[in-house]
């Protein structure tokens, strides 16, 4: 101890720092460290863009975003946005994005009320259903997503052709280029929307019939049967704004077109199809990320204590009331996060679409770098996944808050 | 009651419907009308799954597609003319695992640990079992046979290795591991200038060995990788904390498959032409890479968790700052999240299935082009890919069963 003074004495006063030796002196490590790791970096960054830039000129490779406006020239095997061959890349990127953006909504819809019947029913008192439904999670969670793919895709090309496919009392068709069904056409555009309105505005009713009643039925104690009249609401108001329409306009809002097969090789012209790409895509996403949904929702539930699910017994509320009203309403706190990032990853194991033959972001991308500069269209594709991944934090963390003010509000 | 009767035993036996088989029945499956419906609907459609399921197990299914394929499943191309003329490569595949199995058999003897026992036995066993294929010999060699059979006696080796020399330390069984892992690749990948080794392009190997080989590299890197990340996420100082924090983002942002391909295109643009990076090495990077950008995220939320007074208890005790985070968050954050961690090393052992966008043939792509360039096993694509969905399910199964075993031992949960 006697020794330090001393040394430090004899230090020439630009190796020190406040009196402290540079090497020994904590804010100078770290801004060393800082100053480092960024001219590391910086330098990495800087060779990567370099080396790119020597490789497109030595080597004579496309760069730069002026092919967005060239036409693309090739087909897209599934839109949902009217797509010719003649349109640009950048329009065919846009239907691409649509694509990934329509399966992986509809998957995530779909996945999270499958996932919320399997997370209900291996919580469930009857044995059977608990097994049936743990068996279900621990296959489906531990095969590879390509693999279920594959499976359902090979599946489905084994399928009779258009002309010999099953048929289901003439509405539907299944055949190995995927499900027609009935379809609500719009006859006019106009009358179509005004509906469609009329639907949302009776949507709000009926939310609002609920809510009145539930709050009646809290203050009087007498049973209101706030959801029975909530959905006798948005009936009544659906289907006077439909008999409204039809008088106004002289024809129904919207016409069913019932799927037939046309001419010699029973093209099915009608109705909505499905291709089988779409059909087999989501079919195996909604089944594996349903897996992982299920225990998320089996945590959430066991997540709230068993207190309350008795003390609701004990109040008199049915087991359908009790996990409607009392349970889940506090699970949802715990639930909605992991599900949030579930959400995330569907919509990214969309990207395998390619695999069975549907056209998807990543599936347009990489045919796209036969003909366009790669770094480029993987820059575009990047901010299109990442604009993706940003909506799905953004509404999943609006309802959080919102489920998290309700759940206190009604406490 | 009158004062005749006799008295009543302090213990009555419980009722005959509520102990016993039939107890358990109405207890689980017949309380209640609903219940009891639920039972029969779900208990009909599983004899009807049962009932079908096993007639095309047994009856319908053509299980000779698999036999077809056989050692490619496990080795790819790997021993076929084109990769090494002659066709005597097929010992290097097997000697590696010899010598892994002969490393599970060091972990078993060090140890001493019932987990590690079980999963020596059943690597070593299942091994041995495969030398007794029903395959006639000139397709199956009795000398690959015998190098299969050779798995017991290496399991043996390792554990009296690890039992009765000085290798059986903790330390030294994981340099052998290492050092095995490099003989492995060296094995398979051939040296020019000894006689027996021909180098085997990278190009042809296949089949399981690439899955395994990928996810061992991938689990062992991305959690160091993915401890630094989370440290700097956590970090005070900006500079760092941004460059991880984008650095996670970024690579969380994007779908594996779509990093994979761009990394076929760009990794040649970024390096100097003829840069010795194969596609099973950028493979092994970019999957590294993503596993632990996912990995920084569960061990940050492990250290988010940890109560703050651990750390500040350590620095009052003078630890410096990186003996604190070394030795005491890191452990209990680390043990806290290990379910997280093994379900992200069992998500990565699945990825490894997406290697097929950049043309290597793992096992999956080695039956899905199989199928597609023989039309005539195009019915028999759901007989492979139930088969390949087993395989990994026997895989990802195994990976739970030893974290569950690990968790208990650690008292996860209960601490």
């Amino acid at each position: 101890m006697a020794q330090a003074p001393a040394s430090r004495r004899q230090l020439p006063r630009f190796l020190t720092y406040h009196g402290i030796p540079l090497w020994r002196n904590i804010v100078i490590i770290q801004w060393t460290a800082q100053i480092v790791s960024a001219v590391v970096v910086v330098a990495l960054v800087a060779w990567f863009f370099t080396n790119i830039g020597n490789a497109i000129q030595e080597r004579d490779i496309p760069y730069g975003f002026s092919f967005l406006s060239r036409e693309y020239q090739t087909p897209i095997g599934e839109h949902f946005i009217p797509y010719e061959s003649s349109d640009t890349f950048l329009y065919a990127l846009g239907v691409a994005f649509t694509n990934t953006l329509i399966v992986s909504v509809a998957g995530v819809v779909l996945a999270t009320l499958l996932g919320i019947f399997i997370g209900v029913a291996r919580l469930s008192n009857n044995w059977l259903v608990a097994k049936l439904a743990t068996v279900y999670i621990e296959f489906f969670r531990n095969v590879p997503l390509l693999v279920q793919l594959l499976f359902w895709f090979f599946i489905f090309l084994t399928l009779p052709p258009v002309r010999e496919g099953y048929v289901i009392s003439g509405l539907f068709y299944i055949n190995n280029g995927g499900l027609s069904m009935p379809w609500p056409i719009p006859s006019n555009i106009g009358l179509g929307l005004a509906w469609v309105g009329i639907a949302i505005v009776g949507l709000i009713a009926g939310m609002l019939v609920d809510k009145r009643l539930t709050a009646r039925e809290t203050l009087t104690g007498k049973p209101a049967y706030p959801f029975i009249s909530g959905i006798a609401a948005v009936a009544a108001v659906w289907l006077v704004g439909w008999i409204l329409l039809t008088l106004i306009g002289g024809d129904s809002p919207f016409n069913v077109s019932v799927p037939e097969p046309q001419g010699r090789f029973g093209r099915i012209e009608g109705g909505f199809t499905a291709r089988a790409g779409l059909l087999i895509l989501l079919l195996g996403l909604v089944i594996y990320t349903s897996a992982f949904i299920g225990e998320i929702v089996r945590a959430g539930i066991q997540s709230v204590g068993r207190g309350q699910t008795e003390a609701a017994r004990a109040l008199g509320l049915s087991p359908m009331d009790t996990l409607r009203r009392v349970i889940f309403p506090q699970a949802l706190r715990v639930i909605i996060p992991p599900l949030i990032s579930q959400c995330l990853n569907l919509t990214k194991n969309s990207s395998l679409g390619g695999a069975v033959g549907y056209t998807d972001l990543t599936n347009v991308a990489v045919t796209m770098t036969q003909t366009a500069p790669a770094v480029s269209i993987f820059m575009l594709i990047m901010a299109g996944y990442l604009a993706m991944s940003l909506a799905w934090s953004l509404v999943g963390n609006i309802y959080n808050r919102a489920i998290q003010f309700g759940g206190r509000s009604r406490l | 009651m009158t004062a005749n009767a006799a008295p009543a035993p302090d213990h009555m036996p419980p009722p005959r419907s509520e102990v016993g088989v039939i107890g358990w029945l109405s207890k689980n499956l017949f309380s209640g009308w609903f219940n009891t419906i639920l039972t029969l609907i779900s208990g009909a459609g599983i004899a009807l799954a049962l009932i079908f399921g096993l007639i095309w197990v047994f009856r319908d299914a053509e299980w000779g597609v698999i036999a077809q394929l056989g050692g490619r499943f496990i080795i790819g191309q790997y021993n076929t003319d084109l990769a090494c003329p002659g066709n005597n490569c097929f010992w290097r595949p097997q000697a590696s695992l010899l010598l892994v199995v002969a490393l599970l058999g060091m972990v078993w003897g060090m140890t001493r640990d019932d987990v590690a026992r079980n999963v020596a036995i059943v690597v070593g066993v299942a091994a041995a079992a495969f030398a007794f294929l029903p395959y006639g010999f000139d397709k199956m060699g009795i000398d690959v046979r015998l190098l299969l059979l050779a798995n017991l006696p290496a399991l043996a080796i390792g554990w009296a290795l690890a039992r009765y020399t000085p290798l059986g330390t903790g330390m030294r069984v994981g340099i052998a591991g290492v050092v095995i892992f490099i003989l492995t690749l060296l094995l398979l990948r051939g040296v020019s200038w000894l006689p027996g080794m021909q180098p085997v392009s990278v190009i042809y190997w296949g089949g399981l060995m690439i899955n395994l080989i990928l996810a061992v590299a991938g689990i062992t890197l991305s959690l160091p990788i993915g401890i630094a990340l989370a440290l700097g996420r956590r970090s005070r100082l900006p500079v760092v904390k941004v460059l991880c924090v984008g650095f996670i983002e970024i690579f969380r942002g994007v779908p594996l498959i779509t990093l994979l391909f761009m990394s076929q295109v760009l990794i040649p643009l970024v390096f100097p032409e003829n840069f010795p990076l194969n596609s099973l090495a950028r493979a092994g990077i970019i999957i590294t890479l993503f596993s632990a950008a996912y990995m920084a995220e569960n061990i940050r939320g492990g250290l988010q968790a940890l109560h703050p007074g651990q750390a500040e208890a350590a620095r009052a005790l003078g630890l410096a700052g990186w003996q604190t985070i070394l030795f005491i968050s890191l452990p209990q954050a680390i043990r806290n999240v290990i379910p997280a961690i093994v379900g992200q090393f069992i998500g990565l052992f699945k990825d490894t299935s997406l290697v097929y966008i950049i043309a290597m043939l793992d096992i999956v792509e080695t039956g899905r082009t199989f199928i597609l360039g023989n039309p005539e096993f195009l019915a028999n694509a759901r007989e492979m890919f139930v088969f390949l969905a087993v395989v990994f399910w026997i895989f990802t199964y195994g990976m739970s069963y030893i974290s569950g075993r690990i968790e208990d031992k650690m008292g996860v949960g209960r601490r």
